[in-house]
């Protein structure tokens, strides 16, 4: 299909500051955008009020606002600047929910404008569990079971249902408070009971625990012709608990054998043809039962992601400049890919080497913080490395952090010389380091290098941290290697 | 595993197969310098005598199956070498790494400008960078782009394959500084400023000496080397004083220290003293307003891009303040001050490219705090405001261009006539708990910047764009220390009371505005009964909260208030200038509205639309 002409100006709202959560992968995402709808020949409108970006760059775009993201501003840059059409999908969760609001108090209507990359429709039965939930019961998918409860009556129901261990997480709350994981019913009644009172609205969803599954995340686009193709699968080393910003990922997925790959892939093309995402890129998450490997859909994004920039970087291939053309009408295989210009879009990446990415905190700046890691996302930054296997890469990720480390350990930083230890002390360290293992927490992987150098087993490690053994056997073959190394002078 | 015999003979020279594998396992040299007891520098050597160098691989979206023309590379130990050397002028310009507080997308759009600059002037560009979320790792930004750690090690392997006519560190901020000696060591021709300027700027005792030599005035200072040196260093510089470790940067583990028990305190549990990491103390020029100034050099002319003024008093981290460009509240005879400061240092230094200086005034005195010759974080929003693309110019300096050539040597910011805010962005909703106060410690994300014709409006679209949108009615909670019960408080209160504001306090702040005819209520403290304070914000019936830290004895109110505004999204102030421009703000949201306007506009002049 070729380009739409019935529309010559785009606005594209940006994310805002660089917060917890949404960082400058916005910034990537709208700037080639920017740059693909203005090469494109439209004139291209943005809004974003944060001044570090290269998107706001007055080059970049026909009118430039640095203004504050809010419906009211942003009504009022439509009234003055009436675009045909807005392309949400750029600016994170901050884009997408402004987008919402104008169309539901009536603004778009009111214009006339059109909402490109995802509609109105998509976004919400993408985001709304509930809508969410029905549309992967229609096409016979799994996800998390539970709901929202107001009282403890309707709590004890689904408790009944779904069995414990159960989330509590009482709605609106920050951080997370008043939320946790119940492991018998006492502690149910107890964790409901304090969430209820928690949320300003005493709601609280009540779900199935899926702590310490695999996760993985799909990264998908589809265009109007109803192609879709699959970018990069990502899979987190940390398992279900940990957010995904908040964990170790790889990419491509190593630990799925290729016919749980083709069950995943061929859920999230369901599930975002489900979803009704037209044109355009989004990130599904998945959780797999280590034990049985029962599947579950966790959550989609109907947009570029933290996890798109990702995966670009991870491929080669430009989500979010595809993404854009993909809104103004092209099909993915109309669009040809820039890097190897012989083969278009449709054609998915192929990926011969490893990709790791490493979360990085700055806890020391906040006293008295919890540095646990959970379902909220804490880290401020992250590091990625390219490698020909999981062992390279992921040491090169280590030092890419620029915390003083220069790889997995022996670099003069540990915490213990478990090699020099007198052997009347390992026993106290080893409990000190499973200890440490048993809660998700920056830097655990050091701990699992003590862990192997104090003779602890694959199994035993599993059992402790839920990380996949394939992961903790190239952890162990880094230590082996290590200690060979040892063996030898300069 | 049966490689394991080999450990029992320690005798071993290390051979090629085993220095290959450890390569090809990810590790660094400088961890197999540190299991074999040598160095890294030692380390390199004889892993390039031994013939284990890496190679760049090709990201190429289809594993070798078609040609790739994006040249997106990246290092691993095998056969077969596919970035492909050109004859043309190149550079390499080094990236940011990771985010972090106090090092974000800053840097990033300064090294992607720094790109687009050399471009400009026809020379290839490498970038080396590691976070995946930037532009600068678009491989569409740059005509080479390799994925990489930016350790030594790694820049050097890149280095040695490309044979550059020069690196550039300053762009992206402590990152490549940190490595940019070591480079220097292995022979690397650094572009701009030479390390001996850097040096200069951040060595405490030359940079004193080119100071007094210079006659430009800066606070006293000391360095001690123990906890009773420090308190004696302390006690002759005079108190209050600024004291933090000198082995970190960005503000970490700082502290201001009012009385010698406050450093024994500071001493004791936040610092790791030794003859090696010396304590770095200075006199803290309490109430003095701070100012930024973001210049470019040549090495002969200097051009000022903006001076910036912090909003809020000295003590607050420069990157947690707030400030506004121009400044508002400086005299012409201190504005030329600081021009001619910045000029004389620039060229003292023979600075080439950027430079930030950061100057603190106070009594009609101008003083310099701090000299950064490289990127600041302020560069993009005096780029912004200004219309002016310092990091650009900056690059184009480094590589040989005059400010003269290009045409900006004459540029004055004072001509631009609109009005920028910059207000800085927290993630205490993340960290249940943690004081929300400001200091010395830098702890924001991000930032935002409001522009507009008048000061208040910029305000207050600086504080809707960080998501405080500043209240237009209703009630305020105000709570002032007893410094802080003076006349300005009360010019501040009669301008909420003007715009229709009504006040409640806790007893003491309520008696000061009750006894100067301002009308206030009372309400309790947390600890005096209920309902107390907290109660009222989670009603929703305080619109702002106003509240200078009062110390120890009231930290856990000032917890539980900060807090409940925090969640219940009321906005918080905690200094009285932030409080005295917020009156300022919702003047001008109250008579005016919000108005829009595209920098494309400011930059042609044309007027904002309603």
């Amino acid at each position: 299909m070729p380009k739409r002409t019935d529309i010559k100006s785009i606005l594209i709202i940006g994310s805002g500051p660089i917060v917890i959560g949404q960082a400058c992968e916005f910034d990537y995402s709208g700037t080639q955008a920017c740059k693909v709808l203005r090469e494109e020949g439209y004139r291209v409108i943005l809004i974003n009020s944060n001044p570090a970006t290269i998107m706001t760059d007055p080059e970049l775009a026909d009118a430039t606002y640095v203004e504050p993201i809010t419906p009211a501003v942003v009504e009022k840059i439509l009234e003055k600047e009436r675009p045909d059409a807005i392309l949400p999908t750029m600016g994170g969760q901050t884009a997408l929910n402004i987008a919402v609001a104008l169309a539901d108090s009536g603004v778009l209507e009111k214009y006339g404008i059109e909402l490109i990359g995802a509609k109105l429709e998509a976004i919400k039965k993408a985001e709304d569990r509930e809508l969410f939930q029905d549309a992967m019961n229609q096409i016979g998918l799994e996800s998390p079971r539970g709901r929202f409860i107001h009282t403890m009556e309707e709590a004890l129901e689904v408790a009944e249902e779904i069995g414990l261990p159960i989330i509590i997480r009482p709605s609106f709350t920050l951080g997370g408070t008043g939320g946790g994981t119940a492991y018998n019913l006492h502690e149910f009644r107890e964790k409901v009971e304090h969430g209820l009172t928690s949320s300003p609205i005493r709601q609280v969803l009540v779900e199935e625990s899926v702590i310490g599954w695999k996760e993985y995340e799909l990264e998908v686009m589809r265009d109007l012709r109803d192609n879709v193709v699959i970018i990069c699968s990502i899979e987190n080393f940390d398992p279900m608990g940990v957010h995904t910003g908040d964990s170790i990922t790889v990419a491509p997925a190593q630990t799925l054998t290729d016919k749980e790959y083709q069950v995943m892939r061929d859920a999230a093309i369901k599930i975002i043809r489900q979803i009704g995402v037209e044109t355009g890129g989004s990130n599904i998450q998945f959780a797999i039962n280590p034990v049985d490997g029962r599947m579950i859909v966790i959550e989609m994004n109907p947009r570029v992601s933290r996890s798109s920039a990702l995966a670009s970087k991870a491929t080669g291939f430009p989500i979010a400049k595809i993404a854009a053309k993909l809104a103004v009408g092209y099909t993915l295989d109309e669009i040809p890919n820039d890097i190897t210009k012989e083969t278009p879009a449709s054609f998915e990446p192929t990926i011969d080497y490893c990709v790791v990415k490493i979360p990085r905190w700055d806890f020391e700046k906040f006293k008295g913080v919890d540095d646990t890691l959970g379902v909220q996302m804490k880290s401020v930054g992250e590091a990625m490395a390219i490698g020909r296997t999981f062992k390279e890469a992921f040491q090169k990720a280590l030092r890419s952090l620029e915390q003083g480390r220069f790889g997995l350990g022996a670099d003069g930083k540990d915490v213990f010389d478990i090699r020099n230890l007198p052997e009347g002390k390992r026993d106290e360290i080893k409990k000190k380091v499973m200890d440490r293992l048993k809660m998700p927490k920056p830097n655990n992987v050091f701990y699992m290098r003590y862990a192997f150098q104090l003779g602890v087993s694959i199994d035993e490690l599993f059992r402790v941290t839920k990380v996949d053994p394939w992961f903790l056997y190239n952890i162990k073959q880094i230590v082996d290697c290590e200690e060979e190394l040892y063996g030898y002078t300069v | 595993m049966k490689q394991n015999s080999k450990i029992k003979d320690p005798l071993t020279r290390v051979t090629r197969e085993a220095m290959l594998k450890a390569k090809q396992y990810g590790f660094s040299d400088m961890q197999l310098a540190h299991i074999w007891g040598s160095t890294e520098k030692a380390l390199r050597q004889l892993r390039k005598e031994i013939g284990v160098i890496p190679v760049y691989k090709t990201v190429d979206t289809c594993a070798a199956e078609f040609e790739a023309h994006t040249p997106y590379h990246y290092s691993t130990y095998d056969q077969e070498n596919e970035s492909v050397r050109t004859d043309r002028k190149k550079v390499i310009i080094l990236g940011g790494g990771p985010n972090r507080i106090g090092q974000g997308i800053e840097f990033d759009y300064c090294c992607v400008h720094g790109v687009y600059a050399l471009a400009e002037e026809g020379i290839e560009t490498i970038m080396i960078n590691c976070n995946p979320e930037t532009v600068s790792t678009d491989y569409d930004t740059t005509d080479k782009l390799y994925f990489e750690p930016l350790t030594l090690e790694d820049v050097l392997n890149i280095y040695d394959h490309e044979q550059p006519l020069g690196v550039i560190v300053s762009f992206g901020g402590q990152t490549p500084l940190k490595i940019a000696k070591s480079l220097e060591d292995h022979g690397v021709k650094i572009l701009g400023t030479s390390s001996e300027g850097i040096d200069i700027a951040e060595d405490r005792e030359r940079f004193g000496a080119l100071l007094r030599k210079l006659k430009i005035p800066h606070p006293m200072y000391g360095t001690a080397y123990s906890v009773t040196n420090a308190v004696l260093v302390a006690e002759q510089i005079g108190f209050p004083v600024l004291i933090r470790p000198s082995y970190v940067l960005g503000g970490r583990a700082m502290e201001i220290c009012y009385n010698s028990d406050a450093v024994r305190e500071y001493m004791k549990k936040a610092v790791d003293v030794s003859p090696d990491h010396p304590v770095l103390i200075d006199r803290f020029l309490e109430d003095a307003f701070e100012f930024d100034v973001d210049a470019v050099c040549d090495g002969k002319d200097v051009l000022i891009g903006g001076v910036m003024e912090h909003i809020e008093e000295a003590g607050i981290h420069s990157g947690d303040s707030s400030c506004v460009l121009p400044p508002y509240m400086i005299s012409e005879k201190n504005l030329e001050d600081l021009k001619i400061h910045t000029v004389r240092l620039a060229k003292a230094l023979k600075v080439i490219g950027l430079i930030n200086i950061q100057y603190a005034m106070k009594d009609g005195v101008v003083y310099v705090l701090e000299v950064n010759p490289r990127a600041s974080r302020t560069v993009p929003f005096v780029s912004k405001a200004v219309g002016l693309p310092l990091a650009k110019i900056a690059a184009k300096v480094m590589v040989g261009r005059t400010l003269e050539d290009l045409g900006v040597k004459d540029f004055d910011y004072q001509k631009v006539k609109h009005i920028s805010v910059k207000e800085a962005v927290f993630p205490f909703s993340k960290f249940p708990r943690v004081p929300v106060f400001l200091g010395p410690e830098m702890r924001s994300t991000g930032e935002v910047m409001g522009i507009a014709s008048e000061f208040g409006a910029a305000i207050a679209k600086a504080q809707m764009g960080a998501g405080n949108t500043l209240p237009t009615e209703g009630k305020i909670f105000i709570s002032v220390n007893n410094s802080d019960k003076n006349e300005i408080t009360l010019e501040i209160a009669r301008g909420y009371e003007r715009l229709g504001f009504s006040f409640v306090a806790t007893e003491g702040t309520s008696r000061f505005l009750c006894e100067h005819g301002i009308p206030c209520e009372s309400v309790y403290k947390v600890n005096e009964g209920r309902p107390n304070i907290v109660d009222l914000i989670k009603n929703g019936e305080i619109k702002l909260v106003i509240n200078t830290p009062l110390g120890e004895e009231s930290r856990y109110d000032e917890y539980s208030i900060g807090w409940a505004a925090i969640e219940q999204k009321v906005s918080f102030i905690t200094t009285l200038s932030a409080a005295a421009s917020a009156v300022k703000g919702i003047e001008q949201q109250k008579s005016h509205g919000i108005e829009v306007r595209s920098l494309q506009e400011y930059q042609k002049g044309i007027p904002a639309t309603t």
